[in-house]
C-alpha cells in the first residue's frame, strides 16, 4: 500500500473508467444497474462473481457484456452434465513429432473466463474450479501454470430447485465473492429490451471500452483504498455474527472476512472515495455472506433464506466509533 | 436435604447481626451449635421421611440436648440426657439469664446465663425457619422470623447495623430463597433461559432441569435488591428508632466495652476556667429568679488521687419521656422543698457533652431525644445526642433545711452506699488527723460539716489559685498541709475526702455556677465552671456544699447555702449572720428576694453581655417549601446536565478541523476533531430526546438519509445533515478527514427541522427531563448486571471444569 498521494488522481481514471464499462454493459443488459455495479466491484476486487436465477432473464448476457467491453481474452465454459475437469484445466497430450508430453491450456487460461449453468456439472467437474479460483494456477500432471492477472470467473447458475443441477460444493461456493441475482426486469426495461433486441443482439456492437492494462491500473488503485481499524472490526462483527446466529448452521469463513473487505474497497473506490466506510460493507453484506451460509434447520423451517438472516445481522450488529462519547 | 442445610445457614448468618449485643464470642459459638443442632435434626427427620409436623418436635428435642450438653452436662444423665437436675439447672441458668440482660447495656457480658438464651433463642427461630422453608415449603415466609431476629439489634442498639453483617445476613435469607426456587423448578421441564449474554456452553443433557438461567436471574435480582437495600438508606436521613426491648442503655459503638465517652470532668474544668476570654455556655431563667448551680457530673469514687466516676446506668424506664424521674435518694419527709422550674438553652457551641447541666434534685425534664436519669446520682445523660443547642425545661425539688432541721436528723447508719465512704487506706494519717481535729468539736454529721466549710473558707487561711498544678495523693496533703492553694478542685475533693473521714457520705459534683444576670436571663459562660462536694444527710438526702473562696478573690459566682453557714450565736437558728439571708425554710415556691448575696451584685457589676445564639427553628410551611424546591432541582439535575454538555459541545462547535493528520486510527481522529465529536454526540441525544433514536446499525449516511426522507427535510436541512454524516463519516473512517468547516449552522438547521416534527409535549419533555442524561444512568446499571453475569459465568466455567476432570 505504498499509494498515498496519487490516489485521488488515480480515482478519477477509476472512476471514469469504470463508467465506461459500466455505460457499455448497460447498453446491453437494461435496468440492472445493481447487478452490474456488483458485477464490476467484484471484477476490482479481484474476485468471482456467481450470476444466480432463472432461466432467461440475462445472466449470460451480463456476463458476455463484462467479458466483452473489456479488451481481454475471454473463454466461456457451458457446463453440462457430462463435462470433465479436464475440459476446464487443458490436458497433457503426447506430441508425436517432440515424443514429449505437452500441455493444452483449457478455457481457464483467459482472463475472464464466463461458466454457463455451472451447476449442471458434477461436483467432480466443479471442483476443478477450485484451485484456479483461489490460488490463480492451474495444476496439471504435477505441473503449474499460473493464470493471467486479472483473473475473473463469472458463473451463471440455475437457482439449485430446477431440475438436472447439483448444488454448488460449499467450498466453492465460498471461493466466489459474491453473489446476484438478476430478477425479473421492469416493464419500461423489458419494453425497451424488445425494440433493441427486436433485430439484432447488442453484444455484437459492443466494443471494448478498456484495456487489460488499465483494468490492472484499476485494481492496483483499489487496492490503496484505506480501510480504518474501526471498520475492519465492524466486518469481523458482521462476519462473527453469522457465526453465532441461531438461525445459521454454517456460518461465513475468514475467507469471507477477507473478501468481504477487498469487495468493499472496490465498492468505495467506484463510489469516488478512497476509504471504506460501514455503508459499503452494509451494502455488499448480502451479495458477499448470503451465498456461503448455510440456514439452520429452525430457520428452513420458518423459510427463513440466509439472505434474510444477513439482513437481521445487519440491522442489530452495531457500527463501530459512532456511539455518542 | 438442601433447604434444610439452607435455612440453618440462614438462620447463622442473621444470627450474626447480634454480634454488637455481646462482648466475647461465646455466644457465637453458642448459636452455631444451636442452628447445627437444629439442621442436623431436620436433615434427619427428613431423610427418615417424618411427617412435616414432626419435625419442629424432634428439632426441639435436639435442640434441648443440646443445651443440656453443653450447659448443665454436670447434672445430665451421660451428659446429655436431661435430668430434673439438668432442667433446673437450665431453668435457673435462663433466670440469670434474663435479670442480666435486663440489667446490664449492650453489649452485655457473655456468661453463661446470655450465652443460653442466646443460643436457645437462635435454636428456636431455627426451628421456625427449617419449618417454613423445608417442610411447609414456604421460603419466603421464613423471612419472617429471621426478620424478628435481626430486627432485635437494630430495636435496642442506636447505632445502625454494620453493613457488612447486614450482606451476610441478606446473602443468607437470599441463598435459601435460591435453594428453594431449585428444588421447585428442578421437578419441572426445562427452564427458560433468562441470561443476558450467551457464552456460556449449553447445559449438557441431565435428568433434572437446567435451573441455571433462572438461578441466575433469581440471584441478580438478590444482588439488585442487597445493593439498593444498603446503597440507598445511605442517601436517605436517618429516622429515629424507638426501642421495644429492653436491654439497658449505654451502648457504645465506636467506644470500646460498654463505656460511655466520658471526658475527663476533671482536666475538662481546669481548661474551661483557664480559658482566655469567657464563653458563653448556657443561659437560663427559672420561677423565682434565683441563681442555682447545674450539676453535671457527679464523682463518686475516689482512688487517693482523685475522684471519678461510676459508669452511670440508664434504664429505659428512667427515659426523660417517660415521666418523673426517680426520686432523689435520701429525702425524707419532713423537709420544706422549694419547687422551681428552670428553662435551660445550651449554647450551640458546646461540643461532646452529653451529660445535662442541672439543678439538684430534678424531678421531671421535658426535652427532646434519648435522655436518661442514673438512679444513683440524678444525672441526666444521653448515649445518642448531645446537649449542645437544646432548650430543656426541668422541675426541681429543692430541700430547704433549715440548719436546726439537719441538727437534730436521727445519727443513724446512713442509707447511701458505702462507696461514699472509702476512702484509700493508704491515705495520709496526717489528713485524719486533721479532719478529725477540725471536726473534734462538732456535736453531729451537720456541725461536722459546717465546721469543715469554715475550716476551708475562714480558719483554714486557704486562697484562691488557679495555679496549683496537680491532684495526686501529694497534691491533696501539699493542699491541705502546707501550700493551702487552690482552685474549687482542690477545695471539693479535699472537703469530700475528709468529710468521708468523719463519716460523712460525700461526692464530688462537676457543673457550673449560678451564673450572672444579663437582662432577664442567667447566663452562665466558661468561667462559671465549677466543683463543689456534696454531703449526705439521712432524711435530707444530698446537699451541696461551697468550701471555695466566693467573691472577686475565689470563684466569682460561688453562693455559699445558708445552712451551711455557722451559726452567729449557736442557740438562735433564725439569726443567720450574712446579710439578706433569710430562711429559704419558709418558703414553699418562689422568693425572689430570698438567698440573696451581696458579691453577686458585684459580679453583675463587672458583668461583659455576651449573646444566647437566637433561635432559628423553622415553620413547618417553610420545611414543607424547601423540600419541595429541593425535589424540584434534583428533578432538574438531569436537564441541567444535558444544558451543560449541550454548551459545551456548542462550543466545540465553533472549531475548524484544519490540517491533516499522518495515519492514524479513526478513534485518535475522533479525539482530534473534537468539533465533529460533539456536533455528532449532540445530534445522537437530540435524536434521543425527541424519540427518535439511531439505531446503533445505523451509519452516519444511513441517518442522513433516514431523516431527509422521514422528516421530509428542505433543501438546506438536507444539505446540512448531510454535511454533518460526511463530516463524522470522514472523522471516523477516511485516512485523513480533510478541511472541515464549522458545523454549528448544520446542527442548528437540522434541529429546527426536527423540532417542527415533534409534538410541543415531546420538545417540553426534551428540555426539562431529557431521556438522554438518564440513558447514561441506565447503560451504567446495564453494566453492572453484565459485570454480575461475568462473575457468575467465571464461577459456572470453573464447576463445568471441575466436572469435566
Amino acid at each position: 500500500m505504498a499509494v498515498t498521494h496519487d490516489v485521488p488522481q488515480q480515482l478519477d481514471e477509476l472512476v471514469s473508467t469504470a463508467h465506461r464499462i459500466r455505460q457499455a454493459i448497460e447498453s446491453v443488459v437494461e435496468g440492472k444497474s445493481d447487478a452490474v455495479r456488483l458485477t464490476l466491484t467484484v471484477l476490482l476486487a479481484e474476485g468471482h462473481l456467481l450470476i444466480e436465477d432463472v432461466p432467461g432473464v440475462g445472466k449470460t448476457m451480463l456476463a458476455k457484456a463484462l467479458a466483452r467491453s473489456i479488451d481481454c481474452p475471454v473463454r466461456r465454459v457451458q457446463f453440462t452434465p457430462d463435462l470433465l475437469p479436464s475440459d476446464i484445466t487443458g490436458v497433457s497430450a503426447y506430441n508425436q513429432q517432440t515424443r514429449e508430453f505437452e500441455f493444452k491450456p483449457g478455457p481457464v487460461f483467459a482472463n475472464i473466463v464466463v461458466g454457463d449453468e455451472i451447476n449442471r456439472a458434477s461436483p467432480k467437474t466443479q471442483s476443478a474450479l477450485l484451485e484456479c479460483m483461489e490460488e490463480h494456477q492451474v495444476t496439471v500432471d504435477g505441473v503449474t501454470y499460473r493464470l493471467d492477472a486479472p483473473f475473473m470467473v463469472i458463473a451463471t447458475q440455475n437457482p439449485i430447485e430446477m431440475e438436472g443441477t447439483y448444488p454448488l460444493p460449499e467450498a466453492q461456493r465460498d471461493r466466489f465473492t459474491a453473489r446476484v441475482a438478476m430478477g425479473y426486469p421492469e416493464p419500461a426495461a423489458e419494453l425497451e429490451m424488445l425494440d433493441v433486441h427486436g433485430g439484432t443482439s447488442p453484444l455484437d456492437k459492443l466494443e471494448p471500452v478498456a484495456t487489460t492494462a488499465e483494468v490492472r491500473a484499476l485494481i492496483e488503485a483499489v487496492r490503496g483504498v484505506y480501510v480504518s481499524q474501526a471498520v475492519k472490526k465492524y466486518a469481523i462483527d458482521l462476519v462473527v455474527a453469522t457465526r453465532h446466529s441461531p438461525d445459521l448452521r454454517l456460518g461465513a469463513s475468514p475467507r469471507s472476512t477477507l473478501q468481504l473487505v477487498r469487495a468493499a474497497r472496490a465498492h468505495a473506490a467506484l463510489s469516488g472515495r478512497d476509504y471504506v466506510i460501514p455503508d459499503d460493507l452494509q451494502d455488499l453484506a448480502v451479495p458477499v455472506l448470503a451465498h456461503r451460509l448455510l440456514p439452520s434447520v429452525e430457520a428452513q423451517g420458518q423459510r427463513r433464506l440466509p439472505e434474510q438472516v444477513v439482513t437481521d445481522l445487519v440491522r442489530r450488529v452495531p457500527v463501530p466509533e459512532t456511539r455518542a462519547s | 436435604m438442601r433447604l434444610s442445610i439452607a435455612a440453618g445457614v440462614a438462620t447463622f448468618s442473621s444470627a450474626i447481626l447480634l454480634y454488637p449485643l455481646f462482648e466475647g464470642g461465646a455466644w457465637f459459638w453458642g448459636a452455631l451449635g444451636a442452628v447445627v443442632a437444629v439442621m442436623v435434626a431436620s436433615l434427619l427427620s427428613g431423610r427418615l421421611s417424618l411427617p412435616a409436623w414432626a419435625a419442629p418436635p424432634a428439632s426441639l428435642i435436639a435442640l434441648w440436648i443440646y443445651l443440656t450438653a453443653s450447659f448443665s452436662a454436670e447434672e445430665a444423665w451421660a451428659l446429655i440426657v436431661p435430668t430434673k437436675e439438668s432442667v433446673l439447672e437450665l431453668a435457673r441458668l435462663l433466670a440469670t439469664g434474663w435479670t442480666d440482660i435486663q440489667r446490664f447495656a449492650a453489649p452485655v457480658p457473655a456468661n453463661e446465663g446470655i450465652a443460653l438464651l442466646t443460643a436457645g433463642g437462635v435454636g428456636l427461630i431455627a426451628i421456625i425457619v427449617d419449618l417454613f422453608a423445608a417442610r411447609l415449603r414456604r421460603a419466603a415466609l421464613a423471612g419472617l422470623p429471621l426478620l424478628a431476629l435481626a430486627t432485635v439489634p437494630a430495636t435496642i442498639l442506636t447505632e445502625p447495623i454494620n453493613w457488612f453483617a447486614f450482606i451476610v445476613a441478606a446473602f443468607g435469607f437470599t441463598s435459601l430463597l435460591i435453594a428453594d426456587g431449585r428444588e421447585r423448578v428442578g421437578q419441572w421441564g426445562r427452564a427458560v433461559l433468562v441470561r443476558r449474554t450467551r457464552s456460556v456452553a449449553p447445559s449438557t443433557a441431565k435428568a433434572a432441569a437446567d435451573t441455571r438461567g433462572l438461578r441466575l436471574s433469581g440471584k441478580r435480582i438478590g444482588f439488585a435488591a442487597i445493593a439498593l437495600a444498603v446503597l440507598v438508606p445511605a442517601a436517605l436521613p436517618a429516622m429515629e428508632p424507638v426501642s421495644f426491648f429492653t436491654f439497658g442503655v449505654g451502648g457504645s459503638g465506636s467506644g470500646t466495652g460498654n463505656s460511655i465517652s466520658i471526658p475527663n470532668p476533671i482536666a475538662n474544668l481546669k481548661g474551661q476556667l483557664e480559658l482566655p476570654e469567657r464563653r458563653i455556655v448556657l443561659s437560663y431563667t427559672n420561677d423565682d429568679d434565683k441563681p442555682r448551680y447545674l450539676r453535671i457530673y457527679s464523682l463518686d469514687t475516689f482512688d487517693g488521687e482523685q475522684f471519678g466516676m461510676t459508669q452511670p446506668k440508664g434504664a429505659p424506664d428512667n427515659r426523660t419521656d417517660n415521666g418523673p424521674l426517680p426520686p432523689p435518694p435520701g429525702l425524707g419527709q419532713g423537709v420544706k422543698l422549694t419547687n422551681v422550674v428552670t428553662d435551660v438553652q445550651i449554647s450551640e457551641e458546646i461540643a461532646k457533652l452529653s451529660f445535662l447541666p442541672l439543678p439538684y434534685p430534678p424531678r421531671q425534664i421535658q426535652i427532646a431525644g434519648d435522655w436518661r436519669a442514673d438512679v444513683g446520682t440524678l444525672m441526666v445523660f444521653s448515649t445518642r445526642d448531645e446537649a449542645a443547642g437544646l432548650e430543656y425545661q426541668v422541675a426541681t425539688s429543692e430541700p430547704a433545711p433549715t440548719g436546726q432541721l439537719l441538727r437534730e436528723l436521727p445519727q443513724t447508719r446512713s442509707a447511701a452506699d458505702l462507696r461514699y465512704l472509702s476512702v484509700p487506706e493508704d491515705l495520709s494519717p496526717q489528713i485524719r488527723d486533721l479532719a478529725l481535729r477540725v471536726t473534734a468539736d462538732a456535736a453531729n454529721h451537720y456541725e461536722a460539716a459546717v465546721k469543715l466549710q469554715e475550716f476551708f473558707t475562714r480558719t483554714g487561711d486557704f486562697t484562691y489559685s488557679l495555679k496549683t498544678q496537680g491532684h495526686g495523693n501529694s497534691a491533696l496533703r501539699d493542699f491541705l498541709l502546707r501550700h493551702r492553694a487552690g482552685y474549687c478542685e482542690q477545695f471539693a475533693a479535699s472537703m469530700a475526702v475528709l468529710a468521708r473521714i468523719v463519716g460523712i457520705p460525700a461526692r464530688v459534683a462537676i457543673g457550673y455556677t449560678g451564673g450572672t444576670k444579663v437582662g432577664d436571663r442567667w447566663m452562665v459562660g466558661t468561667n462559671d465552671s465549677h466543683s463543689w462536694p456534696e454531703l449526705y444527710f439521712e432524711g435530707v438526702g444530698w446537699l451541696p456544699f461551697e468550701p471555695t473562696p466566693t467573691g472577686s478573690l475565689g470563684q466569682g459566682s460561688a453562693r455559699v447555702p445558708d445552712y451551711s453557714l455557722p451559726p452567729s450565736t449557736p442557740t438562735d437558728e433564725s439569726a443567720v449572720p450574712t446579710p439578706g439571708a433569710t430562711s429559704a425554710g419558709e418558703e414553699e415556691t418562689g422568693d425572689p428576694q430570698a438567698r440573696q448575696n451581696p458579691r453577686e451584685l458585684d459580679r453583675e457589676a463587672t458583668l461583659a453581655t455576651g449573646g444566647l445564639p437566637p433561635d432559628d427553628s423553622m415553620p413547618l410551611a417553610a420545611k414543607l417549601g424547601i423540600g419541595a424546591g429541593a425535589l424540584l432541582i434534583l428533578l432538574l439535575v438531569p436537564a441541567l446536565i444535558r444544558l451543560v454538555t449541550r454548551n459545551r459541545r456548542i462550543r466545540a462547535l465553533g472549531w475548524k478541523v484544519a490540517e491533516p493528520s499522518d495515519e492514524v486510527t479513526a478513534r485518535v481522529m475522533a479525539g482530534r476533531h473534537p468539533s465533529v465529536a460533539a456536533a455528532w454526540a449532540e445530534l445522537d441525544d437530540l435524536l434521543y430526546d425527541y424519540g427518535m433514536a439511531r439505531e446503533t446499525s445505523e451509519t452516519p449516511r444511513a441517518l442522513a438519509r433516514r431523516l431527509t426522507e422521514q422528516y421530509k427535510f428542505d433543501a438546506t436541512s438536507a444539505a446540512s445533515i448531510a454535511a454533518i454524516a460526511a463530516a463524522v463519516e470522514r472523522v471516523l473512517y477516511a485516512r485523513e478527514p480533510g478541511e472541515i468547516g464549522p458545523l454549528r449552522q448544520d446542527l442548528r438547521n437540522v434541529r429546527q427541522a426536527l423540532a417542527v416534527t415533534v409534538p410541543r409535549g415531546r420538545r417540553v419533555r426534551a428540555v426539562l427531563l431529557p431521556p438522554s442524561t438518564l440513558r447514561r444512568l441506565r447503560r451504567l446499571g446495564e453494566g453492572l448486571l453484565d459485570g454480575f453475569d461475568r462473575l457468575e459465568n467465571i464461577r459456572l466455567r470453573r464447576t463445568a471444569a471441575q466436572r469435566g476432570s
